[in-house]
């Protein structure tokens, strides 16, 4: 399963194993969940939900510091 | 297959872990802002023909308050003004205030850009490259209360709102506690009476309200913002309770709330035991309310020169 994935002004194509969630994905980045509001194909999820092959996954950094 | 709880949508974009409540995008924008409007009756933030100067850094929490109380404004229950300090700090304040003045100039508010060099004649960056005794957020908080006021003066302001939610409200309390600062605690709260009347009222429409539920509302409504952090706050103190308490909530997800709720069955022991008495006279150099000869923020100037 491949999808794109951007955050801020980056972006690049990941390659996971099917059924897998944006939780995962941001865990495997160590990217601290409760600092980030993620938008699949344009639409706010939840971090359970689970990417298909060739989705958008915006990951946008909201809580800095303290 | 989650759905809202409300509704019963099944795109959810928010899961409260501490009600178990889970919402649609227009349910939760719904939802928080009856939250905040009924915040703002319950605690009588706003009364009727208030001028309310909105103190808009062009961040999430500023737009968030402005969104809501412009519902106010455009059914004519109060006036409103914002107003945008520039601290001058580069490559960080920009963005904001270019996103404070089209918001102001969208909703047909009246705005006012007011920068830390017209008032004081230098800037943040400035003072921290140069001889600093103190954090940056300690020079900071001072001159901006200070341009807050004069600002509400200067526009006939009878509150100023701002962007202050719960994660901010939980680490000042916690912060001022940790530090022994009881003075200080005395004056936190939904609503800012000082004893002179040359201090405007303040308010908090947000205090109730996650950081990150102010992030996902902004980003709900499609409001821009400026979503970046200062590059002086990691070093604060306040950083650093503000990521503990942060850390807390995860696996304690009412912690806030708690953190608030009990403070505020003690703010009225707290403040009969610690309100300082003293008399507001006014600065002699600047004119601005002070209980001493000189206030803070001619203090901070005046050490800054030397
Ligand atoms: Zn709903
Ligand atoms: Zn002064």
């Amino acid at each position: 399963m491949k999808f794109t994935l951007i955050i801020g002004d980056e972006q690049e194509t990941r390659d996971f194993p099917d059924e897998t969630t944006i939780k995962r994905v941001l865990e495997d980045m160590d990217f601290p969940l409760e600092t980030v509001v993620v938008k699949k194909n344009g639409q706010i999820v939840l971090e359970e939900e689970i990417i298909a092959d060739g989705d958008v996954i915006e990951v946008i950094k909201v809580i800095y510091g303290g | 297959m989650k759905t809202c709880t409300k509704c019963g949508a099944p795109e959810v974009i928010i899961e409260k872990k501490h009600s178990g409540q889970r919402l649609c995008q227009d349910c939760f924008i719904q939802g928080t802002q009856q939250k905040v409007l009924k915040d703002i009756r319950k605690y009588k933030l706003i009364d009727k023909g208030d001028k309310v100067l909105m103190a808009l850094s062009g961040g999430k929490d500023s737009v968030m308050v402005l969104d809501i109380l412009n519902s106010l404004y455009e059914r004519n229950i109060i006036e409103m003004t914002a107003v945008t300090i520039d601290e001058g700090i580069k490559g960080y304040r920009e963005d904001g205030v270019r996103i404070a003045e089209d918001h102001a100039k969208r909703l047909g508010i009246e705005h006012n850009l007011v920068t830390f060099k017209d008032s004081f004649d230098t800037t943040l960056d400035d003072i921290m490259t140069s001889s600093s005794q103190r954090g940056a957020c300690t020079y900071c908080g001072v001159f901006r209360r200070w341009i807050l006021n004069r600002e509400a003066r200067d526009v006939g302001a009878t509150k100023i709102a701002t962007g202050h939610n719960l994660d901010d409200e939980t680490q000042a309390i916690l912060m001022n506690y940790l530090e022994g600062n009881i003075e200080n605690l005395t004056r936190i709260g939904p609503k800012t009476v000082s004893r002179s009347e040359k201090f405007t009222v303040k308010i908090k429409p947000l205090r109730e309200i996650p950081e990150k539920e102010v992030a996902l509302y902004v980003l709900a409504r499609e409001l821009e913002v400026h979503f970046a952090g200062c590059p002086y706050s990691q070093e604060s103190f306040r950083g650093e309770v503000g990521q503990f308490i942060k850390q807390l909530s995860q696996n304690h997800p009412t912690i806030m709330y708690s953190t608030l709720r009990g403070f505020d069955k003690l703010k009225p022991v707290i403040k009969k035991e610690f309100t300082k008495e003293f008399n507001m006279g006014k600065c002699t150099r600047c004119g601005e309310p002070s209980a001493h000869e000189l206030c803070r923020a001619c203090i901070f100037c005046i050490e800054i020169n030397e």
